[in-house]
């Protein structure tokens, strides 16, 4: 501990911190206790102990329609993302070229501009070219926005991966893709695993470009919970939300394990 | 055995090693043509056509095409309705700001500088709500903010007697400035915790040991070295705050409407393409200029400490 945890000032650092703690905690925990309680509409403190509002949406068509939709895109989107953003990432971080800042800026763009405003210039384009099918339309919004999630833990591991490394295999002889296979691609994977889960999670959660490009048929989690807040009143939908932030705990979890939350994030 | 290549890394001025993949100059240029053209096509064509939509006419058909006009723009700032909801926006994102940072700065300090144990659980407290769909998020304080004596926080005032009624927040610049302050907090923490990590303790212990106090050498030391952190966290959160939806939606209402949710109004329920368009643009504007005037900043910064 340096100099200012131990002086008087950290008797104002330490009790800002634990309440900014239970400020960021509180909605998430009130979440799951409504979530549990046996009463038809939200009151609080929760009364009783029930699980039925987790029997009732799991088997809700609506409910199960939209988690499918929401997976396959967040899949797809995923694979698209790794697509595109691996080899980029690989241009931008072991190769000098002009233009490789411009490149690198306009590979991570997407992450500055108004996702908002990224879905109705998606809607108007689609509308333009008379493109109708909206998992198709919805997949390519999702790619734009994750790819560079990708770009960037991508290009993180491969600044840090020993370049050494792969100088020696060359010179003992490696060929490229052997030395890629061998020596590139276990330093990497951490940071490709927690890009593709990052890529996932940032689909799966995704509100403002779905917002403009969903329909009836194709609505996926985030777009029924907000629909939902606004029509019903029941713990059911508190259910929803715990299932999702269960879900969200358990990547958290996973990304961890594999290369550090703070890494993933590339911050 | 083959001939083995000798071929040694040659490192270029800015310190990336070359010629590690064949064919030089082609091989950047085919990993990057994917992710380019897919950017050009459904990211800048269909960005720049919504800006020059805004400056241009809707037919009664619905089709947008000339005569090119700025009239969407004079009906955006000189009519009371809407530029109320751009000073709403502006007064929303300014707010969460100063909070944010005003809040971060000691959880990011506290975050640098504590054993590991309590650094790891407060960086996970931090970046975990960030994987939970922000409508979820922003659920969990309709529930806390909610008005009546049913609401979480009006339940704990009343219940412990800190207020006689019902406070009333839900619906208000308030409540979106708290549910915006919670979605956006890491974005603050994280670019102030990693300028705070990169600051050579031994300078502080220096400034003590030449006898200043803790907080001088906070206010001479490790402030200043930490502004470039809290200007990136700045940008971010007003950029985020401005551009969001989901919390004044559900949070604000019609008591806290913002631009984002005004581009929504026009083109899903009015289908008035050119001025959705304008509202929208003025959103990009003001995200691109609060991006701009920080990273100015920062060179300035750089440069006038390289002299």
């Amino acid at each position: 501990m340096s100099t200012e945890l131990r002086s008087p000032l950290a008797w104002l650092l330490l009790p800002v911190t634990g309440l900014v703690m239970v400020f960021i905690l509180a909605p998430l925990v009130v979440t799951v206790a409504m979530s549990i309680s046996d009463s038809p509409y939200v009151v609080f403190p929760p009364r009783g102990f029930t699980l039925g509002w987790y029997a009732k949406i799991l088997q809700d068509p609506d409910f199960q329609a939209s988690l499918w939709f929401s997976t396959m895109l967040a899949l797809g989107a995923t694979a698209g993302a790794l697509l595109l953003g691996v080899p980029a990432a690989f241009a931008v971080a072991r190769h000098e070229f002009l233009g490789r800042g411009a490149a690198a800026a306009a590979l991570l763009s997407p992450l500055v501009f108004p996702a908002l405003i990224t879905g109705v210039a998606l809607l108007q384009l689609f509308a333009t070219i008379r493109s109708n099918n909206t998992p198709l339309n919805m997949l390519i919004a999702h790619v734009l926005v994750t790819a560079p999630y990708v770009v960037r833990t991508v290009t993180a591991s491969l600044t840090l991966a020993d370049t050494t490394l792969e100088d020696a295999a060359r010179t003992l002889g490696a060929g490229r893709w052997r030395v890629f296979r061998r020596i590139t691609a276990p330093q990497i994977a951490p940071g490709l695993a927690a890009g593709a889960l990052f890529a996932f999670m940032v689909s799966f959660d995704n509100f403002p470009i779905s917002l403009w490009l969903a329909d009836a048929q194709h609505n996926p989690i985030p777009l029924l919970v907000f629909q939902l807040i606004g029509n019903v009143f029941s713990p059911a939908i508190a259910a929803m939300s715990t299932l999702m932030i269960l879900f969200a705990m358990a990547v958290v979890i996973v990304l961890e394990r594999v290369g550090g939350l703070r890494r993933a994030m590339a911050m | 055995m083959a001939a083995i290549p000798v071929e040694t890394a040659r490192v270029s001025p800015s310190g990336v090693p070359q010629a590690r993949w064949p064919a030089g100059r082609l091989v950047p240029a085919v990993l990057l043509a994917p992710s380019l053209l897919f950017l050009a096509v459904f990211f800048a064509l269909p960005a720049l056509t919504l800006v020059l939509y805004s400056i241009m006419t809707q037919a009664a058909d619905g089709t947008v095409g000339l005569p090119l006009t700025l009239a969407h723009y004079q009906h955006f700032f000189t009519i009371p309705v809407y530029s109320r909801v751009l000073l709403t926006t502006l007064r929303i994102s300014l707010w969460t700001t100063v909070v944010a940072a005003l809040l971060a700065y000691p959880v990011a300090l506290v975050m640098v500088r504590s054993p590991p144990f309590l650094r790891q659980a407060i960086t996970m407290i931090v970046i975990a709500p960030l994987i939970v769909s922000v409508v979820v998020r922003t659920y969990g304080w309709q529930l806390i903010l909610g008005n009546g004596p049913t609401g979480i926080l009006n339940w704990l005032l009343l219940s412990t007697g800190l207020a006689k009624k019902p406070v009333t927040l839900l619906y208000s610049e308030t409540a979106v400035v708290i549910g915006s302050l919670h979605v956006f907090f890491p974005m603050m923490v994280l670019p102030v915790a990693s300028a705070l990590g990169r600051i050579d303790p031994r300078l502080e212990d220096a400034a003590r040991t030449l006898g200043a106090t803790a907080w001088r050498s906070f206010r001479r030391i490790t402030l200043p070295l930490s502004l470039p952190g809290l200007a990136v966290g700045c940008t971010l959160v007003f950029s985020l705050t401005a551009g969001s939806f989901v919390t004044p939606a559900i949070l604000g209402g019609t008591g806290a409407q913002m631009l984002g949710m005004l581009v929504d109004q026009q083109i899903l329920v009015v289908y008035d393409w050119p001025f959705g368009a304008t509202v929208a643009s003025v959103l990009v504007a003001i995200v691109l200029a609060v991006n701009i005037v920080s990273m100015r900043i920062l060179d300035r910064r750089r440069s006038v400490h390289v002299r």
